[in-house]
């Protein structure tokens, strides 16, 4: 996997967490959690962002603010965001190290 | 949502009856292997256990006495998946009590679960678990089944 597309998904993954344990603190404290340490989740989500080139983050970011999720899974051959048809040389081993877009929505796509 | 509904979520393949690790990293570590051995669509490691690290440091999930409750999304995961596993001898997960942590539910689930589940799943698990003989049932199941049924028991 391009070594910038792992760093994009651990980066969502973590500001996802980040707004969850925000927009269902009180949810999630009920059980018993603990939420103290979302000052130092947030830094680490800055410092991961910083190690992303800046296009990359600048394309992620503006993703972000209009679909919510910059980054989306390919299942089965399918754009998860827009349902597009991804075609098949998108996987081929050539392009493996690659960061490819859905060439109809323009999110990010990522193989689970 | 009712415990029954949550173990639809997990298989025999996704029980882990003695944990080997006797730290957390290594326990996380050890939780992580077994969720890609055992649900054939989790393949990213990496990426499941970067996750599951970062949780913690927002704060530690072993919040029952003597359970913990690693959880998450992340986008390498495709559906709600849940992991068992058990540790006799204990581990110390940084628990909000003190004492060392013996059962672990694990729940991971993708970023698009609108209705959720895995949230619902959590919060029946943690209600359940407060229970300290079912938790005593629990570690002296002999095997998944009897894991199952004594967890689904009323
Ligand atoms: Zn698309």
């Amino acid at each position: 996997m391009h070594p910038q597309l792992q760093k994009l998904v651990a980066l969502q993954d973590i500001e996802a967490m980040i707004s969850e344990a925000k927009e269902q603190s009180s949810e999630l404290e009920g059980m018993g959690f603990n939420l103290d340490g979302l000052a130092s989740l947030q830094e680490k989500a800055d410092s991961l962002a910083g190690e992303i080139e800046k296009r990359h983050l600048g394309y992620y970011r503006r993703l972000h603010k209009r679909f919510g999720h910059a980054v989306v899974p390919v299942v089965d051959n399918l754009c998860t965001g827009c349902f597009a048809n991804i075609p098949a040389s998108f996987v081929s081993a050539t392009n493996e190290n690659l960061l490819q877009n859905c060439e109809s929505c323009g999110r990010i796509l990522y193989w689970p | 949502m009712d415990i029954a509904e949550v173990l639809q979520h997990t298989s025999p393949e996704l029980f882990l009856p003695e944990l080997e690790a006797g730290d957390k990293a290594g326990v996380l570590a050890e939780l992580v292997a077994g969720l890609v051995a055992g649900s054939p669509t989790i393949t990213k490691q990496d990426a499941v256990l970067q996750m599951l690290e970062s949780r913690e440091a927002l704060g530690s999930t072993a919040v029952g006495p003597g359970v913990a409750f690693p959880h998450g999304r992340t986008l390498a995961v495709q559906r709600l998946t849940v992991l068992v596993a058990r540790s006799g001898k204990g581990v110390d997960f940084d628990s909000v009590d003190g004492d060392p942590t013996h059962l672990f539910f694990v729940l991971i689930a993708p970023p698009q679960d609108s209705g959720h589940k895995y949230i619902k799943s959590l919060a029946a698990l943690t209600d359940k678990l407060q229970d300290d003989t079912l938790r005593e049932k629990l570690m002296a199941a002999a095997d998944y089944e009897s894991f199952c049924a004594a967890l689904g028991e009323e």
